[in-house]
């Protein structure tokens, strides 16, 4: 560590300039991390809030919560330790004095029975407990500006709803989340497909104290049911979302590393005939080679660490409305990874010091 | 005492089309506290004597004892250890690491050794060699005379056994260069070295107590 420090304090600029390159790709790295990880949350956050175990839909939609619907009564026939009834129904919103275009917005609809396990906590105004009341994600606040009372208007019905209350965290397929109880939704899914006899709901969720499914009846080949795990890749494009961003930011990290590598490598051939001087004084490849790894960690960790702060920085000062989102063990691991396969780089260059040789320092 | 000895050291070289004999059998030793010097034509074969005492290559016949232990038949990396310990390089570009300071170039060997670093050691051995005022310059910023004597100063700073010093003056001036080799002889007497100093200039012999002549591979004492 010795040569490797004393050397960077040395050659300042030079080294300045190659952390530089580690701190703006592990910059770039973390931030499509924290980017593509917010985004894959966005498609799935309501469905974490309920710490469900699995999910039944009806046995025809494919795994397509948009395509399932089944009587409520068939409730009666699952045996599970908790289980809570769940319609989905997307729709647009608008603020109800609005007219223009701009100010329409996609949501889901989530009608439940504001008793039963996923029901989500209020963290500003009150649960709904009226027909045609609703409990909105706190996105609609922060980034659209709604307010408790609002009232908003429902593409393709003459009805109105009220919003009542806020929750965190509930999108759903990257789109905030309403939630209200399930009379209101008969109508707001009616809407769509036509009104029918009886109440008609899209899934039962399930919970068990366990966290598996073995004790979990469904009473009818009408139902299937699934982990929640399963249901969650299936979402429509979370899957094709989640490969893209890991591809592309595994290979960032590979081509990262190999950039580290190289400047170390070159670094390494530029001073072969100082090391060979070195070596025909007896000091050990051994030795040299340590400096060599050592130099390339310093350099690393630094860049890397200070790539990480810009990102967590950047983070705080980002609008709501991007879908940035911080997550410890992924940038750990990323950090991990940057530094082990830079410092797998910096082999290559200590094959190069052992191969040196000192008789070339003489003449 | 001999601290270096050679005994029937030949070194010839095959590049595959004829045979190059760099050295011819060779019997020689220096003494504790001997200053020796070579001369000779360029090609002559001084460089390959010098680094065979060295370690850095092997002969191809015969002995090379070091400190009166047998030093060309050790493994490779035994060699380097033992050349670490007993043996002082003095190149002719100046072996010094352009990214240490003077002092740091000395701390490196304690750091190898994992030894404390004794800022007074390190003082008055370069106010020996009268650069105690640059131990914080580095070496791109010394003069080449300066700069040679800071080479010195690390190849004398671990008090190895053996000084070799392969032209040490042929960057330097008459004036500088007869300064460097002065200390050399100096610093070879006072701290008991055995000293070999290979050189174009034949009157920088006179600090030297003997003076050989390589020829075509074959040494002798003039
Ligand atoms: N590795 C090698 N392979 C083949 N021939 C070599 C090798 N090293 C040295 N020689 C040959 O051995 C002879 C002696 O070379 P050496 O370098 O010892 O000369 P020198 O006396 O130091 O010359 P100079 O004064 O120019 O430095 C030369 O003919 C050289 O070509
Ligand atoms: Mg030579």
């Amino acid at each position: 560590m010795f040569l490797a420090w004393k050397e960077i304090k040395y050659s300042k600029t030079r080294f300045a300039l190659i952390i530089g390159v580690v701190v703006l790709i592990s910059y770039l790295v973390f931030f499509l991390t924290g980017l593509a990880y917010g985004l894959a949350q966005e498609n799935r956050t309501s469905i974490d809030k309920w710490d469900a175990t699995g999910i039944i839909l009806a046995d025809e939609s494919n795994l397509n919560i948009n395509m399932s619907m089944f009587p409520k009564d068939q409730m009666d026939e699952v045996d599970a330790e908790e289980t809570a009834s769940l319609g989905i129904a997307s729709s647009v919103i608008q603020l109800e004095e609005e007219t223009d275009d701009d100010s329409k917005i996609n949501v889901t609809f989530f009608g439940i029975d504001g008793d039963e396990f996923i029901t989500p906590e209020i963290t500003d105004g009150d649960m709904f407990s009226d027909a045609n009341e609703v409990v909105g994600d706190l996105s609609l606040k922060e980034e659209e500006g709604y307010e408790i009372g609002d009232e908003l208007s429902l593409a393709g019905m003459d009805t109105t709803v009220t919003l009542v209350g806020f929750t965190e965290n509930s999108k759903f397929n990257v789109a905030p989340v309403l939630y209200t109880d399930h009379e209101t939704y008969q109508h707001i899914r009616a809407s769509g497909f036509g009104e029918r006899e009886e109440e008609i709901i899209s899934a039962i969720v399930v919970r068990t104290a366990d966290d598996t499914l073995e004790e979990v009846s469904i009473g009818t080949d009408d139902l299937e049911l699934y982990e929640i795990n399963e249901f969650i890749s299936n979402l429509p494009g979370y899957n094709a979302q989640v490969l893209t961003f890991g591809l592309m930011i595994g290979f960032l990290v590979l081509i990262a590393a190999m950039i580290i590598g190289i400047f170390i490598y070159v670094l390494t051939l530029q001073k072969s005939s100082m090391l060979g001087v070195m070596k025909a004084q007896g000091i050990s490849s051994t030795y040299i080679g340590k400096s060599v790894v050592g130099q390339t960690f310093l350099l690393s960790t630094i860049g890397v660490l200070t790539g990480l702060g810009l990102t967590l920085g950047t983070g705080l000062a980002l609008p709501n409305a991007v879908p940035f989102q911080n997550n410890g063990l992924f940038f750990v691991s990323i950090t991990t990874l940057l530094i082990v396969v830079a410092l797998l780089g910096a082999f290559f260059s200590v094959r190069t010091v052992v191969k040196i040789d000192p008789l070339e320092a003489i003449d | 005492m001999k601290l270096i000895e050679l005994k029937d050291v030949t070194k010839s070289f095959d590049d595959g089309r004829k045979k190059i004999e760099a050295l011819k059998t060779t019997n020689f030793s220096v003494e504790e506290g001997e200053f020796v010097s070579i001369i000779g034509p360029s090609g002559s074969g001084k460089s390959t004597f010098l680094t065979i005492i060295g370690g850095l290559q092997t002969p191809s016949k015969g002995k090379v004892y070091i400190n009166d232990e047998q030093f060309s038949e050790l493994a490779e990396k035994e060699r380097a250890k033992k050349r670490f310990r007993e043996i002082g390089f003095i190149l002719q570009a100046s072996n010094l690491i352009p990214f240490l300071t003077v002092k740091n170039q000395l701390q490196l060997v304690n750091k190898i050794n994992k030894e404390k670093f004794d800022i007074k050691q390190v003082e008055s051995l370069l106010s020996d060699l009268k650069i105690e005022e640059l131990q914080d310059k580095y070496p791109g910023d010394l003069s080449g005379g300066e700069r040679q004597r800071a080479a010195i100063a690390r190849a004398l700073y671990h008090d190895p056994s053996v000084i070799l010093a392969d032209e040490p003056t042929a960057s330097l001036d008459t004036d500088r260069a007869f300064e460097v080799v002065e200390i050399l002889a100096r610093e070879t007497k006072k701290k008991k070295k055995a000293t070999i100093m290979v050189t174009h200039d034949e009157r920088l012999t006179d600090y030297c107590d003997s003076v050989y002549i390589m020829k075509d591979g074959v040494l002798n004492k003039k």
